[in-house]
C-alpha cells in the first residue's frame, strides 16, 4: 500500500478528525425517516456488514492475520444468544453479552492455537475452525434446527425495522469508534508495527504474541456482537451466518473498501450491500459472481481499496508533492 | 471384519485421491509459498471438461481426460501469470486472491454448468469380489489404479528427472538456484501448472465415481490442505502417507462414529497436527 | 565491570553447529568489535543474545541478571537493542512512527508531545531531520540504516548490537557513521557491540575485538593484538578484505 506519502495522508486513512464522522452518524440517524422497509432492511444489513468488515479489518488489515474464522464467530454469538432465548427463554439483550463472551473466549483459544504460526498456517487453521463450527451447527439438528433455521425472538420489544436500525446503528458506531480509538492510540502503533515487521517489532520491545492475541479476541468479540444482533433482527437464524460464503462477503467488502484503513470497510460494506440489491433485482444468480470479480480486480490492482484510491487521487489533485 | 475391510478399502481408495490432490498443493506451496485456495475448483473444472467432452462431443474416456487436463494446465498458467506472479512475496494478498478466485470459479460453475451433478461415463462397469468378502465397483478400482499410476509417475519425475531436480532445487534454495542459472520465474510458472495438472488428473480420475457439482471444490481444497500439513510441508512422501492415513481415518470414522461429521475428522487432525507437530509427519521445511 | 556475560553458548541448526561453546564478556562503556569470515556465526550470536533464537546450551547474563531464554521483547525491555544487517524498517509507517514504537515500549515516561520531541531528537542525531513524516519505505538505503539506528536508540538501550552498519556507505558517510557510533558511547553512555567487515573502522573505533570463525571464538584482545594473531590471519586467508 504505497498510497500515502506523508503523515497527513496516513491520518486521513486512519480516521482523521472527528467532525466528518459525527456528521455521517447524524445523517444516518435520519435514514428511517426517508427509507421504506425494503431499503431500511438493506441499511440494517449494511450496518451488520460494517461491524463485521471493520472488525475483520482490525485483524487482517492492521495486524496482518488473515483469519477465515470471522463469520464463524458471528455465528457463535448468533447461535449462543439465539439458542438461549429460543430454548431457555432468556431475553435477547441478556443473551447478547453471553454470545459475545463465548465468541471472545473461543477467539482467545483459536488465537492462542495460531499464535506460533505464520500467515499460511494461521489462515488454514482458522479455515478449519470455521468449517468445524459450520458442520457442528448444521448437524446438531436437535439444538440448532440445522438448515431449517431456528426461530428466535426479536431484539427487544415488538418487531420493528426502525428499532432494529437504531440499535444496529448504535452498535456499529460503537464498534467503529472503538476500532478508531485502538488504531490511533498506542495499541494501534503496536498493531501496525506487528503488521509491518514482526521480527523488528519484537526486537524493539513490542510483545508481538500478546498483540496478535489481543487483536484476535477483540475482533472475535465484535463479530460475536454483530452476529447476535443480526440473528435477533432476522428472527430466523441459519448456518448461513457461520459460512465461508458469509466470510467471503466480509472479506470482499474490506478488500474493496480498503484494508488497513478505517473508512474502507464502512465504504465497502455499504457500497456492496447497495450494489448487491441492485444486481439482485436483475438476477439472483450472478450477484456473488459480480462481487467476486470486482473484489478480485481490487485485490490484484488496487489493494489499497476505494478509500486508498480516493486518498491517492486527492493527493494528486492537491499537488505534485512528495510521493512514496 | 467384513465391515472393517470395506472401510479400509474405501479409505485406501479415497486416500490415494487425497494424496494426488495434496501433491499438487504441496508443489505450489513448496515452490512459491502460495496456498492455492482455488485448487479444488481446478479439480472440478477438469471433471466438468471430461464430462462435457465425453457427452457433448462423444470422445472416448481417455481423450476427454487428456484434453481436460491439458486445458486446465493452460488455465493454470494464465492464473499464475495474471494473479499469482504479481503478488509473489505478499503472502496476505496471494491468500486473499486465491480465496476470491475460489468463490469466482464456484459461482461461475453454477452459472455455466448448472447445479446438477455431472459425470463422464464409466470406463469400466461391474464390480469385483474383493478378499472374497464383498463386491467393490470396478470403476473405483480402475480409478484407484489410475491415481496410483499418476502418483508414481509424478514421484519419478520429481526425483529422477532433470525437470524434477530443477524444481526441487528452487524449492530448497531459490536464491542459489537462481545464481546457478535457473530461470526461477519459469520454474514458478511450470510448477503452478504442474500442480494444476495434478488437481486436474484427480478430477478426471474421480469424476466417474463421484460426479462433480459446483460446490465440491472447497471440500477438496480443504482436504488437500489437511493432508499437506499432516504429511509435512514440502514432503511429497508425506502427502502420500498423509493422504492414505486421512482416507483411512475418515472412513473408519464414518463407518463407526458418524457420517455427518466426516469432514470434521480431517479438520480436527489438522488442528492437532498444527498444535503438537507443526512440521507434520515428514516435514522438513518451515514456511 | 561486565555488562554482558556470555558463557559457553551453543546453537546448532539441523546438522550444523552454528555456535560452539562461545564465551566472552562485554565491559560496560566499551565498543567491542566482532569480526570473522562470512558464516562464522556473528549474526547468530546476536540472535542468541537478544533471544530471537534460543540457545541449546550455556548462559547469558546481563547486568548481573540471567537473560538466557528470554524473548526479544523482554531483552529489549531490559536494555539490549539491535540493528539488522538488512534493514527492517516499518515500511508503511513514518520515520517518526518508527522511532515512536521503540520509545513507546521502552520510555513509558514519555507520552504524546514529549515522545514526539524525543523522536525528533533521535532522528536529528542520525541526520534524518526533515524526513520525520516520510514513509520508511520511501527512504534510500543509507537513510534506512540511519532510521534503523535511530529506532534502536529509541529503545533506550544500555547495550546496542550493531550488525554491519557500514555496508554500502561511501567514505564520507562512513566518517559520519563512525563519529555517530563513538558519540553513542561517549554522549549516551551506551555500550556497543559491533559486527563489521571493514577493518579500518574496527581498528580506529573499537576498544577490543573478538574474532569468530566457524562458530568458535578464536581470539580476543585489542585491535592490534587481534590483527597479528596467526589464527585470525589463517581464518581470513583467501578472503578479500576491505581495510
Amino acid at each position: 500500500m504505497q498510497a500515502a506519502g506523508t503523515a497527513k495522508d496516513m491520518k486521513k486513512l486512519l480516521g482523521g478528525e472527528s467532525t466528518p464522522w459525527l456528521i455521517v452518524l447524524a445523517g444516518f440517524s435520519f435514514l428511517p425517516l426517508v427509507l421504506g422497509p425494503y431499503w431500511l432492511n438493506s441499511a440494517i444489513l449494511g450496518l451488520f456488514y460494517v461491524m463485521m468488515a471493520s472488525s475483520w479489518n482490525l485483524l487482517a488489515g492492521f495486524t496482518g492475520q488473515v483469519s477465515f474464522a470471522h463469520a464463524a464467530f458471528a455465528g457463535i454469538g448468533c447461535y449462543t444468544s439465539g439458542i438461549l432465548s429460543a430454548k431457555l427463554g432468556l431475553h435477547p439483550l441478556l443473551g447478547l453479552p453471553l454470545g459475545v463472551a463465548l465468541a471472545a473466549l473461543l477467539s482467545l483459544c483459536l488465537g492462542a492455537l495460531c499464535i506460533k504460526m505464520g500467515g499460511i498456517y494461521l489462515s488454514l487453521t482458522t479455515l478449519a475452525f470455521s468449517e468445524i463450527v459450520h458442520i457442528v451447527i448444521q448437524n446438531e439438528y436437535q439444538i440448532t434446527r440445522g438448515t431449517m433455521g431456528l426461530k428466535v425472538p426479536f431484539i427487544v420489544g415488538p418487531y420493528s425495522k426502525v428499532t432494529a436500525f437504531y440499535i444496529m446503528l448504535v452498535a456499529a458506531a460503537g464498534i467503529v469508534w472503538l476500532v478508531r480509538w485502538i488504531i490511533n492510540a498506542d495499541m494501534g502503533l503496536r498493531f501496525r508495527a506487528v503488521l509491518n515487521d514482526e521480527t523488528a517489532a519484537q526486537s524493539l520491545g513490542v510483545p508481538v504474541m500478546r498483540v496478535r492475541l489481543t487483536a484476535f479476541v477483540i475482533s472475535g468479540a465484535m463479530a460475536g456482537l454483530a452476529g447476535s444482533l443480526y440473528g435477533h433482527y432476522l428472527t430466523l437464524i441459519t448456518p448461513h451466518i457461520p459460512s465461508l460464503d458469509m466470510m467471503f462477503h466480509v472479506l470482499a467488502m474490506a478488500v474493496i473498501g480498503g484494508l488497513g484503513t478505517l473508512a474502507g470497510p464502512i465504504v465497502g460494506a455499504f457500497l456492496l450491500e447497495v450494489l448487491s440489491e441492485f444486481v439482485r433485482q436483475f438476477s439472483d444468480k450472478y450477484h456473488v459472481l459480480v462481487f467476486a470479480c470486482v473484489a478480485l480486480v481490487f485485490a490484484r490492482f488496487a489493494p489499497q481499496g476505494l478509500v486508498g484510491l480516493a486518498v491517492d487521487w486527492w493527493k494528486k489533485a492537491m499537488s505534485g508533492g512528495r510521493s512514496a | 471384519m467384513e465391515d472393517l475391510l470395506l472401510y479400509l478399502t474405501n479409505g485406501v481408495f479415497m486416500g490415494a485421491t487425497y494424496a494426488l490432490v495434496a501433491l499438487g498443493v504441496t508443489l505450489i506451496v513448496g515452490i512459491m509459498g502460495v496456498v492455492n485456495f482455488a485448487h479444488g475448483e481446478l479439480y472440478v473444472l477438469a471433471g466438468y471438461f471430461s464430462a462435457l467432452f465425453a457427452q457433448a462431443m462423444g470422445l472416448d474416456p481417455l481423450s476427454s481426460m487428456l484434453v481436460a487436463v491439458v486445458l486446465v494446465f493452460f488455465f493454470g498458467l494464465v492464473i499464475e501469470r495474471t494473479l499469482i506472479r504479481p503478488t509473489y512475496g505478499e503472502e496476505m494478498y496471494s491468500l486473499i486472491i486465491t480465496f476470491i478466485l475460489y468463490i469466482i470459479l464456484q459461482n461461475a460453475y453454477l452459472v455455466i454448468f448448472g447445479p446438477y451433478p455431472n459425470k463422464p461415463p464409466n470406463w469400466v462397469s461391474g464390480a469385483s469380489n474383493l478378499f472374497g468378502l464383498f463386491y467393490y465397483g470396478n470403476q473405483r478400482l480402475a480409478s484407484f489404479a489410475a491415481a496410483a499410476a499418476v502418483i508414481t509417475v509424478f514421484m519419478v519425475v520429481m526425483h529422477k528427472t532433470w525437470l524434477g531436480r530443477v524444481i526441487r532445487s528452487v524449492a530448497m534454495d531459490r536464491e542459489m538456484a537462481s545464481i546457478l542459472g535457473v530461470n526461477t520465474e519459469r520454474v514458478n510458472m511450470l510448477s503452478f501448472g504442474l500442480g494444476c495438472v495434478l488437481a486436474a488428473c484427480a478430477g478426471v480420475i474421480l469424476t466417474p465415481v463421484f460426479p462433480v457439482t459446483p460446490t465440491v471444490g472447497v471440500g477438496i481444497s480443504l482436504t488437500a490442505f489437511v493432508v499437506m500439513i499432516l504429511g509435512g510441508l514440502g514432503s511429497f512422501t508425506g502427502c502420500i502417507v498423509g493422504g492414505l492415513l486421512l482416507g483411512i481415518v475418515e472412513n473408519l470414522g464414518v463407518g463407526y462414529v458418524s457420517s455427518g461429521y466426516k469432514h470434521v475428522f480431517g479438520f480436527v487432525i489438522l488442528i492437532l497436527v498444527l498444535f503438537f507437530r507443526p512440521t507434520g509427519l515428514f516435514g522438513q521445511k518451515q514456511l | 565491570m561486565s555488562l554482558l556475560d556470555v558463557k559457553t553458548i551453543s546453537k546448532h541448526f539441523g546438522g550444523v553447529q552454528a555456535i560452539n561453546r562461545v564465551s566472552f564478556s562485554v565491559r560496560s562503556g566499551e565498543i567491542l568489535g566482532m569480526i570473522g569470515p562470512n558464516g562464522a556465526g556473528k549474526t547468530t550470536l546476536f540472535n542468541l543474545i537478544t533471544g530471537a533464537v534460543p540457545p541449546d546450551g550455556g548462559e547469558i547474563s546481563f547486568q548481573g541478571g540471567d537473560i538466557t531464554g528470554l524473548k526479544p521483547h523482554q531483552t529489549c525491555r531490559k536494555g539490549i537493542s539491535r540493528t539488522y544487517q538488512v534493514t527492517r524498517p516499518f515500511g508503511k509507517m513514518t520515520c517518526m512512527e518508527n522511532v515512536c514504537v521503540a520509545l513507546m515500549e521502552n520510555r513509558p515516561d514519555l507520552k504524546g508531545a514529549a515522545r514526539r520531541q524525543k523522536a525528533e531528537e533521535l532522528l536529528g542525531m542520525t541526520s534524518l531531520a526533515g524526513k520525520e513524516e516520510w514513509l520508511a519505505a520511501s527512504l534510500n538505503l543509507i537513510d534506512k540504516k540511519r532510521l534503523e539506528l535511530a529506532r534502536a536508540l529509541g529503545a533506550n538501550p544500555k547495550l546496542i548490537l550493531l550488525d554491519e552498519v557500514l555496508g554500502g556507505l561511501n567514505s564520507m558517510e562512513m566518517e559520519t557513521a563512525l563519529e555517530l557510533i563513538k558519540s553513542i558511547r561517549d554522549r549516551y553512555e551506551i555500550t556497543v557491540v559491533w559486527i563489521e567487515h571493514i577493518m579500518g573502522a574496527i581498528m580506529t573505533v573499537c576498544d577490543r575485538v573478538i574474532v569468530l570463525d566457524q562458530g568458535a571464538l578464536i581470539c580476543q584482545g585489542s585491535p592490534e593484538e587481534v590483527c597479528r594473531d596467526p589464527l585470525v590471519i589463517r581464518a581470513y586467508l583467501g578472503e578479500q578484505r576491505d581495510a
